[in-house]
């Protein structure tokens, strides 16, 4: 046993008590129309699941997200690579990442509104944008934590300078990777919610405009829980994902 | 002829600090499958030499032949067993990472692995192969450098105090199985620690250095003693208190 259904039952728990004291903070403490008890949100939820909206909502925002993780993943595992490996790169883009990592995606919601309209490019670009940055830097600070002493280990085997990047640098540097874009996950919900209330026509963050528009109260709530649970979820596959890959060789994560 | 030569060796460090003199003018010959202990104080430029012969760092001075040519950046033919054990593959199991040198020449997955596991056997890991460094004993993990370094059938193999940082016992046992090993295989050792009865256990010669800065080398003794050692023995505690009075001078000399 069962560390793993030890875990489960403790996450079970630790929703159960989030849900009973939101309850007990509704009924006893607050007791206005604008803080609903989760009861009539949860039953609000299963009419807005058998309507088809929600699962509409989660699924535009879902879809943004990963397709510009992705694009951002692709694009930032390779250049900070090379930013790691390099000297004259690093010098080359280090004041990109610098520079752009202090211009929040949220910042960028204009521009990107501007140049790509209101539709899915400006969402996925933006996503992409958070993402890019986090992934090069985690990836450009895991190739230079490559121990030393592994390095040499390869060269008095015999190893060429590609096969002492391909063979260690490389999969030294995964668990880096991964951790970088477990936070490049966490920054894009931010992201997308941001976008999609300012200019979007459907997805969590235009369900949350709308509800305030029309004051359908439980309908924030709906769209507030199911992005912590959303997010939730994929932050725990995450983890799953780096304890699969690099876990064994990284208690620390 | 001899297998590695030193001649006039020097390193001189320069930093932010300034110039440091680690080595100077260290000269010695090492013959082929002699065990060579190099035994001295904390500092005193050890890791400094070993470096140099690895071809991890240029000597500043001299030259370093190995076979009568000269050394000029690591390669294969020198394996070295590391002080620490980060040098180990975490991603690797115990088998791969000693599969890691064949594997660099291209050898196909099966050949290696059977390759690999006859080294493991030979430094008394047969059945842990599939651990991973993470899951292994500072004494296992040092057993398993041990083995990658031979797996790959070096020339020489060099050794940085690779038992420094285990217990008594657990050195103690190391010591005996690596005098076994290096009896078995025949291998030319060059084996760094500041460790007396260490030295007078393993070696075949010793040679002690001067305490830095500008370390060099101040006496080298044979240790004409049968394996397996017999450490309570009056010629062990002979070349023991020999050697111990060279060093003593270095540490009393301030
Ligand atoms: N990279 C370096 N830069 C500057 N000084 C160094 C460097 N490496 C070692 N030294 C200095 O050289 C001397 C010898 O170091 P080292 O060879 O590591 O000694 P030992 O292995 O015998 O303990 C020490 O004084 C150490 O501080
Ligand atoms: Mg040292």
């Amino acid at each position: 046993m069962n560390g793993r259904a030890a875990t489960v039952a403790g996450y079970l728990a630790g929703f159960a008590l989030l849900f009973a004291l939101w309850h007990l903070a509704a009924t006893l403490l607050v007791r206005s129309a604008l803080f609903p008890p989760p009861l009539p949100v949860l039953e609000r939820a299963a009419a807005l699941i058998a309507d088809g909206i929600l699962q509409e909502q989660v699924g535009a925002s879902l879809r943004r997200i990963l397709q510009g993780f992705l694009i951002g993943s692709a694009a930032g595992i390779p250049i900070g690579l090379a930013i790691g490996s390099f000297r004259p790169v690093r010098a080359l883009l280090e004041p990109w990442t610098e520079f752009f990592r202090f211009i929040p995606a949220v910042a960028m919601i204009t521009v990107a509104v501007i140049w790509f309209g209101i539709g899915e490019e400006s969402k996925v670009f933006l996503i992409a944008y958070t993402t890019v940055f986090v992934v090069v830097i985690a990836t450009a600070a895991g190739v230079g934590a490559v121990g030393r002493d592994k390095i040499r280990a390869a060269q008095c085997l015999g190893a060429t300078r590609l096969q002492v990047f391909r063979l260690v640098a490389l999969p030294a540097t995964v668990p880096y990777i991964l951790t970088g874009m477990r936070l490049a996950m966490a920054n894009s919900f931010v992201t997308i919610v941001a976008a999609e209330l300012v200019a979007s026509n459907d997805g969590l963050g235009k369900m949350l405009w709308d509800a305030r528009l029309f004051m359908q109260i439980e309908d924030i709530f709906v769209a507030l829980v199911a992005l912590g649970l959303l997010g939730f979820a994929t932050d725990r596959l995450f983890r799953l994902a780096i304890r699969a890959f690099a876990g064994r060789f990284n208690p620390t994560m | 002829m001899a297998l590695v030569s030193l001649d006039g060796v020097g390193k001189t460090y320069r930093g932010r600090g300034g110039a440091w003199e680690a080595v100077r003018d260290f000269t010695l010959d090492l013959a082929e499958g002699e065990f060579f202990c190099l035994l001295g104080t904390s500092g005193c430029g050890k890791t400094t030499v070993l470096n140099m012969v690895a071809g991890f760092e240029p000597p500043t001075a001299g030259r370093i032949l190995l076979d009568g040519r000269e050394v000029k950046g690591p390669g294969a033919d020198r394996g070295v067993v590391f002080q620490g054990h980060d040098s180990l593959y975490d991603w690797l199991s115990a088998l791969d990472n000693v599969a890691f040198g064949p594997r660099l020449r291209g050898m196909g997955r099966r050949a290696r692995r059977a390759h690999a596991q006859r080294f493991l056997e030979l430094v008394g890991l047969a059945g842990q192969g599939g651990k991973h460094p993470a899951e292994l004993s500072g004494g296992m993990k040092q057993r398993i450098q041990i083995a990658r370094a031979l797996a790959n059938d070096p020339r020489i193999l060099l050794m940085d105090e690779p038992f420094g940082a285990l217990d008594a016992l657990t050195r103690a046992t190391l010591q005996g199985e690596l005098s076994r090993i290096w009896a078995g295989t025949g291998k030319t050792v060059l084996f760094i620690t500041h460790d007396i009865e260490e030295a007078c256990a393993l070696a075949t010669r010793i040679g002690v250095m001067t305490r830095g800065p500008g370390g060099t080398l101040k006496a080298v003794l044979p240790v004409d003693l049968p394996f397996p050692r017999e450490r309570t023995s009056d010629a062990f505690m002979d070349v023991f208190r020999r050697v111990h009075a060279l060093i003593h001078e270095e540490i009393v000399r301030a």
